[in-house]
């Protein structure tokens, strides 16, 4: 499938609508040659499954970072006709809303660096982590539903965060339409002892230094000053509500295809019209993930503060601990494009609006990025990449790197490491991802984002 | 009864179970999830859960067990390491499994979901074998 795509571009190549039987419109991937050359195969084939869907609008994307997905790669973007097209369980995955918040600090590299492993330390015993840990919050079923219908407006009026992080939230941290009853009791059990835990794989917290600043215009816009300045990145998602809420509507969109007579590529694109009740119940439900998930963020981020505070003798905002901003990206929206209401699915994809930043985690030990959306990513929806994507299977990589190897690496370069399991950093050993350089040259080179800084982590936490 | 992890997907991981009976299957089965979810010899089997799950067709009921003791380990936080399948038919069965509380120190990873890539239930000869992917 690959020897049929086009290079249209230095940074994009095309798979016409004509490659294969069925396709409705062309598919298109954003990569250099480096990135072209490393594709698998079969990622390139569920992309064309994509492609194949009822009102798709053309076209079909993936970003530099895509891998093979669970019917498509992560890294796509689809989006779909608000009266002809689907929504899709599948399409946006089993953790809704995984994403990040990047918080800023007026720390620098020389204060931070004498605390550096009493803080990380600190950290890991705040913030809850692994799937041994257990939650500190235990929500009643009202306090949930709460968070499920309002998300981060609930946290700030218990307590966590301010207004200003509300304002530094895509959808400022609350999607509006969740009716509880289109969630199931399992995914609710499940949600209840969750809020507040990092989770595990390749979630994590991580005490960064800026290594570079590339638009110092841009970069002071979002708080970023100097050199060698503390920024905070959390990755996460909606834990197992939101795997249970995927679960749940995996099946029931299952039937719903057969139901409306969609012709499936792939049993693992489960979708529905989006004007069907199977179609709007999921866009209800997976709302509350989205909501749930940017609390989950948003708790943390106030553990953090408090951590800080403890460690420094500071106040947080002293040390101006401000939300940069906090994004998705495993989501389905209904966004406005070119005066028009779509739905668009982003999986391991982050969206990209005009001067407005677009965080970009790198793998386990390696560099990430701020960049700012343009006017240009118009042709992605207003999409962009999420990460550095996956180059090895978790399995290969446990069995090709040792855990306390990698831990004793890092430490040598000066970072402080903790994790529930030395298994877990052999999975995401930095050498398990493809390199974050070649996915940044990408995008920017296709014009959908442009480097502000870039990060280094000095402090890793894993789940 | 035994199970076996393979190596195949990127961002995954993929295990074939097997037992001569559908009693031996679903034990292996469940065996197999939680050497994923946690470290099996250091789990207490002490407390006792019990479970019922029915489904369409055998396979079904093999999503819905091993996506009904996922959703446990969150619920219940708790990790099993013995399971008893004390009634089974292709549509029903009924079990009861133990385990002891979650603890850092025990845990591995969290399995997001049982997915339907790949997933397949046959009889092969005088056993049956699962093949199941996971998403972690």
């Amino acid at each position: 499938m690959k020897e049929l795509l086009k290079k249209a571009t230095e940074f994009e190549y095309v798979l016409p609508k004509g490659s294969r039987k069925g396709m409705n419109v062309d598919a298109r991937i954003i990569a250099n040659k480096f990135i072209l050359d490393g594709l698998e195969d079969e990622s390139v084939k569920q992309l064309s499954n994509v492609a194949m869907l009822p009102g798709i609008i053309e076209p079909a994307w993936a970003m530099p970072d895509m891998h093979f997905g669970y019917g498509l790669p992560m890294g796509a973007v689809a989006a779909f006709d608000k009266d002809k097209g689907i929504i899709s369980a599948g399409m946006t995955g089993f953790d809704i809303n995984c994403g990040i918040n990047l918080i800023r600090t007026n720390l620098t590299l020389k204060e931070l660096e004498p605390k550096l492993n009493i803080l990380n330390k600190a950290l890991f015993k705040a913030i809850p982590c692994g799937v041994g840990s257990k939650g500190k919050l235990k929500l009643n079923n009202q306090q949930l539903k709460e968070v499920l219908t309002r998300g981060i407006k609930w946290a700030v009026e218990n307590g966590y965060g301010t207004d200003n992080d509300i304002k530094n939230t895509e959808e400022n941290g609350s999607m509006d339409g969740v009716n509880v009853s289109t969630i199931s009791d399992t995914a609710l059990k499940r949600g209840i002892p969750q809020l507040g835990t990092l989770g595990a794989g390749n979630h994590f917290l991580e005490l960064q230094k800026v290594s570079h600043i590339l638009d110092e215009k841009t970069a002071k816009k979002f708080g970023i000053n100097d050199k060698n300045q503390i920024t905070i990145m959390l990755h996460c998602g909606s834990r197992g509500l939101g795997h249970q809420i995927a679960t749940d509507y995996l099946k029931i969109q299952e039937k719903a295809a057969e139901k409306y007579k969609i012709s499936l590529p792939d049993r693992q694109l489960a979708c529905a019209p989006i004007n069907s009740k199977e179609g709007q119940d999921y866009f209800s439900a997976m709302k509350g993930a989205v909501n749930y998930s940017f609390t989950n963020r948003l708790i943390m981020t106030q553990w953090i503060r408090e951590t800080f505070e403890k460690i420094f003798g500071r106040k947080w905002e002293e040390m101006e601990m401000e939300t940069v901003y906090g994004i998705a990206h495993n989501i389905c929206k209904k966004e406005k494009y070119k005066g028009k209401e779509i739905y668009i699915h982003r999986k391991g994809a982050t969206r990209s609006l005009p001067e407005k930043p677009v965080l970009i985690a790198g793998s386990m030990g390696t560099a990430s990025y701020i960049l700012k959306g343009t006017e240009e990513a118009e042709k992605t929806f207003y999409s962009s990449c999420h990460g550095a994507g996956r180059a090895m299977s978790r399995n290969q990589a446990i069995k090709s790197f040792r855990g306390n190897d990698i831990k004793k690496e890092l430490e040598k370069e000066g970072k402080a490491v903790e994790a529930t399991s030395p298994i877990v950093l052999a999975e995401e050993a930095p050498k398990a991802y493809k390199d974050i350089e070649n996915v940044i040259d990408s995008v920017q080179g296709a014009g959908i984002s442009k480097k502000v800084v870039r990060v280094v982590p000095i402090g890793i936490i894993k789940g | 009864m035994s199970f076996k992890i393979i190596e195949d997907l990127t961002s995954d991981v993929m295990f074939e179970a097997e037992g001569k009976t559908l009693k031996e299957l679903f034990e292996s089965s469940a065996k197999a999830l939680f050497s994923i979810i946690c470290k099996l010899d250091k789990v207490k089997a002490k407390t006792p859960k019990k479970i019922e799950i029915k489904a369409n067709n055998l396979e079904e009921l093999m999503f819905n067990w091993l996506q009904k003791l996922i959703a446990m380990v969150d619920i219940e936080e708790m990790f099993f390491n013995k399971f008893e399948i004390e009634e089974i038919s292709e549509k029903k069965l009924k079990a009861k499994v133990y385990g002891s509380e979650i603890k850092p120190e025990t845990g591995e990873t969290v399995v997001k979901a049982v997915t339907n890539y790949k997933f397949k239930v046959w009889k092969e000869k005088d056993k049956y074998i699962a093949r199941i992917v996971l998403d972690i």
